[in-house]
């Protein structure tokens, strides 16, 4: 970047916080494809909805548009911050998370029966948003900090620990990677309980998600996986022979996941015409700006649904375009987090990449009903501004995490 | 601290990337199968839900008659309907219940339930309206314009179906019913060409049940239906259902039908069936005697049942859907068969004894008259049972079936009309290998099977046409909207049944039928009328008979066929002579003057010929006495020229009849009370009306070997009217016309 240049004479006092170096120019070609993309289809799929129920066609899009410049500013702040600095603050940006989670469990609902959001009078923002970032940087940070407990055969120095292998006379030891990981689990915990109280399951499925990856790229032992697999199963498989575990809503979404034609028509209604919307496209779409299902026909086309407005108006070859540049966005991240001189910017950048990739992943299964309908946002392409601030201050460290690559090279 | 990515950390990215990979490959088929394999499905799912489909009705095409007067005609009229989904007050929802109910004559508790229907965004109120109740509503709206009642109500065009000339051609004609579907007769055969083609408009809507804001809108304009012209003319048509209704009240009968028929095509020109009923009024029961024998009826129950065996009964077109035995008039065909095989000729002699023993039993006469011997010349006019009987045993069963097959009477005719009565072997006649010697018999003279007038109407038709069968037929013309000529009816000849020669035979047969046989009361002066007479026995109710007469004229060149059936007579006319032969014979008589057919009397004709009254306006009164020597001239006032006269020049009056000159102007006319002049001779009538000032004009049979008795006259005793004004007589003869 030609300001990378203008950078190096500034004076040296500044160079302790400013990264150098060039962005990843095929990252960061790829993002501002997407970003772009996201925005005019927040604009076409928005314009309708906008003009019945806010007041003007514009009123969503221009809203979007305010935000992704704020974004946009923001990660490029973030992007010119030292990465060693994202460590210092992983701490931090975690103890934040759970404070900010556990006071939304206290504000006054925004909307009936949900406690997701916080009201700061302009917008209104999720927690749970700054709690997935939070949750990959504290991880990474714990990662790399316990790199060798983790992958390494050191007993545990607890002493009840060390007491049970006495006591069994060094049948039983503990080492300290169980330990370890057990406290993983219960920070992951933690986070998603917090999460789940806030009546949001796909959050809370995000955020176990989040913090699985997170131990399987971080190295942990491949037995852990073998438990957490079975154990997603049997949950799932339990969820789906007894949905009524779940509260109401979330179980009755599953049910009319399973029964295609499950009665309460409002159950089935949105995903119903998401698959008119999407099927009406075709090979080669509508058109850009030609949907007809975002006529009120698709609730909030601009948001968790919007994919299906894509695909409608893009057609099956775009609607595939997108996902191949999602999947090579993400892979590109990944080659970066790889590249990165230290375990925790690594498991930072590849933590962040796979966070969007599982996003995009459950959110085309959602549209197009392969999953049972659940709240989960397109990255770039919904509509809403505190998820796209954050996502592009999260571009923002991925692309200071690059600038040392590129430095170096 | 820092410690470098390792190759674990790089092996376990990409395991979890190829993961990732694999779920949106399966992601990326998910979507292949919905938008291409499956897409048009859904596709047509989302327009269903986006399209708001709008009908255009097509203005359904109207039927003329053969002289393009207008019988069945559709009308704009407006349909209102209301969208419950933008009803958004209570106050708005008592507005449009109000005023729908109120204007449009429903019911409050209905138009309620279709505007609580919150989710609706089309519901039906009313159609056919017309243009009074639009525009009360459109008033009402525009008054309310505060409660933005224009975006709930709505008014679309709607068709509306007028049949001007009432019940004319009713069986024919038939209605429409809810959604201006034909129900019965040409509306419902000809329905598709009548409906022409809906148009649509297609307007995408939101799903809020708002039109969106843009133009997605595709208009199919509709295309008119089609019209059509009929064979039926309406002069001809409105006089057979007259001369049906009075038959009916003379012969006390249940029903009368009858057939008006183009010798030579086939084609229909009059055919009724009655009593009929209003067009537009179908649900109405018309008959005032049916409706009180309703009245009479104990239960509520009963009485619903009647009254739709009641509608049942008058949409009927009987001449096309009933059955019945054609009795005496089938001899015809016996008849021709055995002339056209060579099994007798004219002059072949037969001794009837009045019985013959059949099988076990005996046939007879009618009243066991014995004939003696006779051929056919006797035979046809006295209806004799014993010679036909003999003759269709002469002809053998396989003959005899070759004829009732080639006649047309095994098959539906194929007429134009709905609910044609098919034959069936076995259930109304008899198949070839079924004939025995009694059925053989018995059919001979026509009974133990059952034919429908139109089966009798085209087989008579090849008697005056030279032997040939058409298929009968009720339009002649399909029209587009704009006129042009879409199909048009050819006459279609089926087959030549018999020769020409063995036709013409036959028919001047059937001349002396009329002369001097059975039919004669439909004998018409100069009109050589040839007709057969039957009376049957109906099978469905004992002791009731079918009286019928069939027929053609001009002899010489028939041009128009005549079935007339009464059923059920009852009083002193029972016979298919005595009831249905008169009413024919008025039928002739005035049809063929329609048809502008001159006359051709005979010489004995001429003798009691009516005159013309002559033109005695503007000259002295002895020259207009001496230039009207025939008849009596009466002179009033001074004057000493004529100045008007009764009956006025060309009127038809008898030899020796009174002609009134009057010779002053503004002369108060004479007038008198008209005599009684019904049951009497010819010669008592004559001298009835000349004794009280009138003049009479003789219709019906006037050979004067016969004993003619007159049994009605067209202007009703006791009626003031003026002098030297004609009154028609109608004379009958009650001898010898028992079949």
């Amino acid at each position: 970047m030609a300001s990378g240049q203008k950078v190096k004479k500034k004076n040296s006092a500044l160079n302790l916080f400013v990264a150098k170096g060039s962005v990843d120019i095929p990252f960061f070609l790829m993002l501002v494809t997407i970003v772009t993309t996201g925005l005019v289809m927040v604009f076409s799929a928005s314009y309708t909805y906008s003009y019945y129920f806010r007041g003007g066609s514009l009123t969503i899009f221009g809203k979007q548009l305010i935000f992704t410049a704020i974004g946009i500013v923001l990660m490029l702040i973030v992007s010119r911050v030292r990465y060693e600095y994202f460590r210092y603050f992983a701490r931090l940006a975690a103890v934040i998370s759970v404070g900010l989670l556990v006071i939304v469990l206290f504000l006054p609902e925004v909307k009936p029966g949900f406690k997701r959001w916080i009201n700061l009078g302009f917008t209104t923002f999720q927690p749970s948003e700054i709690a997935k970032i939070g949750l990959i940087m504290l991880l990474a940070y714990l990662l790399e900090k316990d790199s060798k407990v983790i992958t390494g055969k050191i007993p545990s120095d607890i002493k009840v620990l060390r007491r049970i292998s006495e006591i069994t006379n060094g049948k039983v030891v503990i080492y300290k990677s169980f330990t370890t990981v057990i406290l993983y689990g219960i920070i992951i915990l933690v986070f998603a309980g917090l999460v789940y109280l806030e009546n949001h399951v796909s959050g809370t499925v995000l955020i176990l998600g989040i913090g699985v990856m997170m131990l399987f790229l971080g190295e942990v032992k491949n037995k852990w996986f073998y438990i957490i697999g079975a154990a997603a199963i049997l949950l799932i498989a339990l969820l789906i022979i007894n949905p009524q575990i779940l509260a109401k809503y979330a179980g009755e979404r599953i049910t009319a996941w399973l029964d295609k034609d499950y009665s309460p028509m409002d159950v089935r209604w949105q995903t119903n015409n998401s698959l008119y919307a999407i099927g009406s496209g075709g090979l080669t779409g509508t058109g850009l700006g030609q949907s007809k299902q975002k006529h009120l026909y698709v609730s909030e086309p601009q948001n968790d649904f919007i994919f299906a407005i894509v695909c409608e108006e893009l057609g099956f070859i775009g609607a595939v375009a997108i996902i191949i540049l999602f999947a090579c966005f993400i892979y590109r991240g990944i080659k970066i987090g790889l590249r990165a001189n230290d375990k925790f910017s690594s498991l930072l950048v590849i933590g962040i990449c796979f966070q969007i990739g599982i996003q995009v992943a459950l959110n085309i299964a959602v549209v197009t009903d392969f999953m049972p309908n659940t709240g989960i946002s397109l990255p770039f392409f919904s509509a809403g501004g505190t998820s796209a601030v954050i996502l592009l201050a999260e571009m923002g460290m991925v692309l200071s995490v690059s600038r040392s690559i590129t430095k170096k090279e | 601290m820092k410690r470098k990515p390792t190759k674990k950390m790089a092996l376990r990215s990409h395991i979890a990337f190829i993961g990732l990979s694999l779920f949106m490959l399966a992601l990326v088929g998910n979507l292949f199968y919905i938008q291409i394999i499956s897409g048009e499905k859904y596709r047509l799912k989302a327009e269903r839900l986006q399209l708001s489909d709008t009908v255009l009705s097509a203005h359904r095409g109207a039927i003329y008659d053969a002289n393009m007067k207008v019988i069945a005609q559709s009308a704009s009229a407006y349909l209102v309907y209301i969208n419950p989904s933008k009803i958004e007050t209570d106050g708005q929802k008592a507005l449009v219940v109000d005023g729908l109910s109120s204007i449009l004559e429903v019911d409050r508790e209905t138009v309620l339930k279709k505007a609580e229907k919150k989710t609706s965004g089309y519901e039906k109120i009313l159609g056919k309206i017309d243009q009074t109740k639009k525009d009360a509503l459109s008033t009402y709206i525009s008054e309310h314009s505060d409660d933005k009642l224009s975006n709930i109500i709505g008014i679309d065009p709607d068709t509306k179906r007028y049949y001007p000339l009432g019940s004319f051609a009713s069986s024919i004609v038939g209605f429409t019913g809810s959604e201006d579907v034909g129900r019965s007769g040409l509306e419902l055969y000809y329905n598709s060409d009548l409906t022409g083609t809906s148009g649509r408009i297609i307007t995408a809507k939101n799903a809020m049940q708002g039109a969106m804001p843009n133009d997605y809108e595709t208009t199919h304009d509709a295309t008119d239906g089609y019209s059509l012209v009929l064979t039926i003319d309406e002069p001809i048509q409105h006089y057979l259902e007259q001369q049906l209704v009075q038959a009916i009240d003379e012969c006390e009968a249940k029903y009368a039908y009858g057939i008006v028929m183009d010798v030579e095509t086939g084609a229909v020109l009059g055919m009724a069936s009655m009593p009929d009923y209003n067009l537009n009024a179908p649900y109405t029961i018309s008959s005032a005697k049916v409706l009180e024998d309703i009245k009479k009826l104990g239960t509520d129950e009963e009485k619903e049942q009647a009254e739709g065996d009641a509608l049942f009964a008058q949409w009927r077109n009987r001449v096309v859907s009933d059955s019945y035995e054609p009795g005496s008039v089938f001899k015809l065909f016996v008849a021709a068969a055995g002339l056209e095989e060579g099994i007798i000729t004219t002059e072949s002699t037969y001794n009837c004894t009045g019985q013959i023993k059949v099988a076990n039993y005996y046939q007879h006469c009618f009243h066991n008259t014995a004939h003696g011997v006779q051929t056919l010349h006797e035979a046809l006019p006295y209806s004799c049972n014993t010679f036909f009987i003999t003759l269709g045993q002469k002809l053998g069963r396989e003959k005899f079936f070759k004829y009732f097959e080639a006649f047309g009477f095994t098959s539906k005719t194929g007429i134009d009309l709905p609910a044609e009565a098919a034959p069936k072997e076995g259930v109304t006649y008899y198949g070839v290998d079924k004939l025995g010697i009694a059925e053989l018999s018995s059919e001979s003279f026509g009974q133990t099977f059952q034919i429908t007038p139109i089966q009798m109407i085209s087989a008579i038709s090849s008697l005056g046409n030279g032997g040939k069968l058409m298929t009968p037929y009720v339009v002649s013309k399909v029209l587009d909207a704009d006129g042009n000529i879409i199909r048009e009816t050819k006459p279609n000849v089926k087959r030549q049944v018999v020769s020409e020669q063995t036709a013409n035979t036959i028919a001047s047969l059937m001349e002396e039928v009329v002369i001097s046989g059975t039919a004669k009361n439909a004998y018409v002066a100069g009109y050589h009328i040839c007709g057969k007479t039957g009376t049957s026995e109906k099978l469905t109710a004992v002791g009731e008979n079918i009286a019928s007469f069939a027929g053609f004229a001009p002899a010489d060149d028939p041009k128009i066929a005549i079935l007339i059936a009464i059923d059920e007579p009852h009083g002193a006319t029972t016979t298919g002579g005595s009831a249905a032969a008169p009413v024919a014979g008025r039928i002739f008589e005035n049809v063929l003057a329609y048809l502008n057919i001159t006359p051709q009397y005979s010489d004995s004709e001429l003798e009691s010929a009516t005159m013309t009254a002559p033109n005695l306006v503007g000259q002295s009164t002895t020259a207009a006495a001496g230039n009207a020597s025939k008849f009596t001239v009466r002179v009033v006032g001074s004057g000493d020229k004529v100045i008007s006269q009764v009956p006025a020049s060309g009127q038809s009056m008898p030899k020796g009849g009174i002609i009134v000159v009057y010779t002053e102007e503004n002369a108060a006319r004479e007038t008198g009370t008209v005599p009684n002049l019904t049951g009497l001779s010819l010669t008592e009538a004559n001298r009835a009306a000349v004794n009280a000032g009138f003049n009479i004009k003789i219709s019906g049979t006037t050979q004067a070997s016969e004993v003619i008795t007159s049994y009605r006259q067209s202007v009703p005793e006791g009626t003031n009217a003026e002098l030297g004004t004609t009154i028609t007589v109608y004379f009958r003869s009650d001898q010898d016309v028992s079949d």
